[in-house]
């Protein structure tokens, strides 16, 4: 009996769970209160989502009282978000399709990829098969394609990347075609493997790869389709290896829509576009 | 010849029963070495109160902590009090071959089994739209709730169902009301069941992406309210090892907090059981 005595102790998680739901109706009560206005749901492409963020978090700051609530799930659900009014804006990292012409697309920034060697490497361009047939192994040596008699290093990105993906969907490759030596993550990874090998073939975000290649860094980009790989050909939407990356409406913009589209579009955002290595659409 | 085949007959198996256990402890190790290896240099107090910045390469993950203990506390708030209920139902008032109780134990054996982004998109058409909640704190802690409660039931129900008969009888012999019975017996004695079954929703419910990243969403300010959307740790390692070049420091940095969460409640929760079972043993 003296043990069963004890028992009330039980009541402990009781007294735990009560104050646990009142903790929450609070919470839910102050929900109420809260103005609606003042809010953009912007959701879509994960490639485009922690530029958005910042972007929503300075304009927050420019505007106190506004928030931006920026959600992922890939471009198809950007935009079908947008079109459905789910989301008040949908992100997409590529042109609209021609059946998604009555939505409105604002270019925001440009994604660009591009080849690069070494600098000491001869070679000054390869056509897209050569790239393709280096990639997949069945040119082993650059000799083969007019270069020195020497091994090719071929450095590929890791699975998940963006730019692997742009990469495999422009040469029409799948990731298990691709024989690599070298597998890396980002960019400046990227960079740094082919800085340090002059045999090696890589490929990363343009930005990146042009900030260095003008601070010293021994790399060289190659053009496709003979068109220099250049930040302004990129922004031009010119180099065949870019994509835009699209702020997508159902209605033409108005009120704090149209003041947040202007502000992604402003060279006020310019240092957040590269900071996440892409192309501003502004000088 | 007969002397070594005896000698593989006696030590052969042995070996091969160390070599299984050693390999399961090895990825523990090289994981966890691999963490601290990677993270430990990236945490400090700053890091785990302070926002992230720069897509979260720089600065730190104080709202998504905050976060990841609101939706994981709405998840318990909610399963505990509906799974402890509905175990008591399947253990002390429908016997064992009650046809309810037969259909409750399929659908929840059903539902353990579907991967979470099923749940994921479930919560989502559920809580965010149907129910108007939007990308909020509220709908994540609600769909991991729903996610949780099969495992939650299940471990609870068996804890009920272990202890003896015996007691039962006699609580029904000192003529003690079911609900008397519940409370005063059968819920202490099951107390470590229940603290075993919560840890294992709790883990589940801490590590979980696919499920909250279409309910409880990807903002990562600081949550002001249950109805903000909210990023969890789970989730913030995703992003940051898959979209965010650069990322990967601050990834490994903050899997180490989510693994040193995990071990917390882990280690709390066996502490909380020893002492309890050693308050209330009943004598034999």
């Amino acid at each position: 009996m003296s043990k069963i005595s004890k028992m009330p102790t039980s009541r402990g998680p009781a007294t735990v769970f009560l104050s646990c739901l009142l903790c929450v109706s609070a919470l839910l009560g102050q929900v109420s209160a809260e103005a609606k206005e003042g809010k953009l749901v912007i959701t879509g492409s994960s490639t485009m989502a922690p530029l958005v963020s910042e972007m929503g978090k300075r304009f927050e700051s420019l505007h106190p009282g506004t928030r931006i609530d920026v959600q992922t799930g890939g471009s198809s659900r950007g935009i079908a978000d947008a079109v459905n009014g789910l989301a008040d804006i949908g992100m997409a990292s590529r042109a609209l399709k021609p059946q998604e012409k009555d939505l409105y697309g604002w270019v925001i920034a440009h994604d660009g990829i591009t080849i690069i060697l070494h600098k000491d490497n001869p070679i000054q361009t390869l056509t897209d098969d050569q790239i393709k047939d280096i990639y997949t192994g069945i040119i082993t040596n650059w000799k083969t394609v007019g270069g020195l008699d020497a091994p090719i290093t071929v450095v590929n990105k890791a699975e998940g990347r963006s730019t692997l993906e742009l990469f495999l969907h422009y040469f029409t490759l799948s990731n298990r075609d691709i024989h690599a030596h070298v597998v890396i993550g980002d960019n400046e990874q990227g960079i740094k493997t082919v800085a340090g090998n002059p045999h090696a073939i890589g490929y990363v975000s343009i930005g990146t790869a042009q900030y260095d290649a003008t601070h010293g860094i021994p790399i060289r980009l190659l053009p496709l389709q003979h068109i220099p790989a250049t930040i302004e050909t990129v922004r031009k939407g010119i180099f065949p290896l870019s994509r835009p990356l699209t702020l997508v409406t159902k209605f033409p913009p108005t009120g704090l829509l149209e003041t947040f589209i202007d502000f992604a579009q402003s060279n006020q955002v310019n240092d957040l576009i590269l900071k996440q290595y892409f192309v501003p659409i502004h000088e | 010849m007969l002397r070594q085949s005896r000698h593989v007959q006696e030590y052969g198996p042995t070996a091969i029963i160390w070599a299984a256990a050693t390999m399961v402890v090895v990825p523990f190790f090289w994981l966890m070495g691999d963490l601290l290896w990677n993270g430990w240099n990236h945490l400090s107090l700053s890091f785990l109160f302070s926002a992230p910045q720069n897509a979260g390469r720089e600065g730190g993950i104080g709202p998504i902590l905050m976060s990841t203990l609101l939706v994981v506390g709405v998840c318990m708030g909610v399963a505990v009090p509906i799974g402890l209920g509905t175990a008591l139902f399947l253990s002390e008032y429908t016997r064992q071959d009650h046809a309810l109780g037969r259909l409750i134990r399929a659908s929840l054996d059903v539902l353990a089994g579907v991967p979470s982004i099923v749940f994921g998109l479930f919560g989502n058409a559920l809580f965010c739209q149907a129910l108007g909640l939007g990308f909020s704190i509220l709908s994540g802690g609600l769909t991991l709730a729903c996610m949780v409660l099969p495992i939650l039931i299940r471990t609870v129900e068996e804890s009920f169902r272990a202890i003896s008969r015996d007691q039962r009888l006699s609580a029904a012999a000192l003529g003690l009301s079911t609900p008397t019975t519940i409370r005063t017996i059968l819920l202490p004695a099951a107390i470590p069941g229940l603290l075993v079954g919560g840890i294992l929703g709790l883990g589940r419910a801490i590590a979980e992406t696919a499920a909250l990243i279409f309910t409880s969403g990807y903002v990562d300010r600081m949550p002001e309210s249950l109805m903000d959307s909210g990023r969890t740790l789970a989730v913030h390692i995703y992003d940051l090892a898959m979209n965010v070049a650069g990322g990967n420091p601050n990834a490994y940095a903050t899997a180490l907090v989510l693994v040193g969460l995990l071990l917390i409640i882990n280690l709390s929760s066996s502490w909380i059981t020893t002492r309890w079972t050693s308050f209330n043993q009943l004598p034999a």
